[in-house]
């Protein structure tokens, strides 16, 4: 019983904040709804923050991830593999090239003891 | 483009991760038959949260005798960067209908945001690429769930080659290919090192909302010293 309570209220919760943000049209009652020009402080402050809010979220998915890999604290071999996919990526444009760079640096760096 | 392309596209550019999702699916399956889940309860967590990480949280939680209502938070509180990434992906959905939208939100996730945002920041409008990618991961995570939870054992060692490395790659592959001003560059620092700190600290729940909805407004102030 107590495996179905968390599965479903989780799920359920999980679900609504999947849900919520993409029905609730924020954006358009704020009037930064793509091609709009936004007309006051408020709604261009929002629409700068709305675009850079992918890049941070993503950035702070790999910063949790990177530094403390395993709930460890890392010993510096992910850090130095992130860096290595982000230079390549910037570099070649692609993503699988970044990939690739990334896991054979990092499986070299952990060989090592790192 | 045309959708079939867009779909092609999907796979093409997320196998990677696919085979990550695979891999770490049936992980989860063997792992919560170990932790004293039956099969249809191991689905059932997959099928109805369907977020990874929190998933394996609830494994230990359930393990140590938390009760079902503190598990639900804490699974609420691990899934709750998910607002974040609705609402920074919702002005690429406006010409979807509300009932697709709802089906859209229910595919979701870390690998799924990444991928289709990687997407629309290239320019691209039609929402087919990230739709696929959804599904597809979907039916990975929930059919190697299943795997793992029927016939179990021998899929460990994995990080020795990197495997598991892979989605940070991906993740840092697709920050650094959509980057589009000087200052997506300065919020995607901030955030990784807000994010690293806080979780080093010990609030491993809330790095990832907290550095995400912080971060951006550096670029506000940015923004503003540059006009």
């Amino acid at each position: 019983m107590t495996v179905w309570t968390a599965i479903v209220l989780g799920g359920v919760a999980t679900y609504l904040m999947r849900a919520l943000p993409l029905v609730v049209t924020l954006s358009r009652y704020c009037g930064v709804a793509e091609g709009n020009t936004p007309s006051s402080r408020a709604q261009r402050m929002l629409r700068e923050y709305l675009d850079a809010l992918p890049i941070a979220v993503l950035a702070a998915l790999v910063g949790a991830g990177v530094a403390v890999p395993d709930g460890q604290l890392t010993g510096g071999a992910e850090v130095v593999a992130a860096g290595v996919a982000f230079a390549l990526a910037s570099w070649r444009r692609n993503l699988l090239v970044a990939v690739v760079g990334g896991v054979v640096v990092v499986a070299a760096l952990r060989a090592l003891g790192l | 483009m045309t959708r079939g392309a867009a779909a092609r596209a999907a796979i093409v550019e997320g196998w990677p991760v696919l085979l990550v999702v695979l891999i770490a699916g049936a992980a989860f399956g063997i792992i919560a038959r170990q932790s004293g889940l039956s099969v249809v309860e191991t689905s059932a967590s997959s099928l109805i949260v369907f977020a990874g990480a929190s998933q394996f949280a609830s494994l230990e939680l359930l393990r140590t005798g938390v009760s079902g209502p503190a598990v639900a938070l804490a699974i609420l509180l691990i899934n709750a960067r998910h607002v974040l990434m609705a609402t920074a992906i919702r002005p690429h959905l406006a010409g979807v209908p509300v009932l697709r939208r709802l089906g859209l939100a229910y595919v979701l996730t870390d690998e799924a945001f990444a991928l289709g945002i990687g997407w629309f920041r290239r320019g691209h409008r039609d929402v087919t690429y990230y739709a696929v990618f959804g599904v597809v991961l979907w039916a990975c995570w929930n059919a190697a769930t299943l795997a793992g939870a029927l016939f179990g054992g021998g899929l460990e060692g994995t990080e020795r080659f990197g495997i598991d490395f892979t989605i940070p790659a991906i993740f840092t592959a697709i920050v650094a290919t959509t980057a589009r001003h000087r200052s997506d560059l300065a919020v995607a620092f901030v955030a990784a090192a807000v994010a690293a700190i806080v979780r080093i600290a010990g609030a491993s729940t809330l790095a990832v909302v907290l550095a995400g909805a912080l971060a951006p407004v550096v670029a506000l102030r940015m923004r503003r010293d540059e006009r």
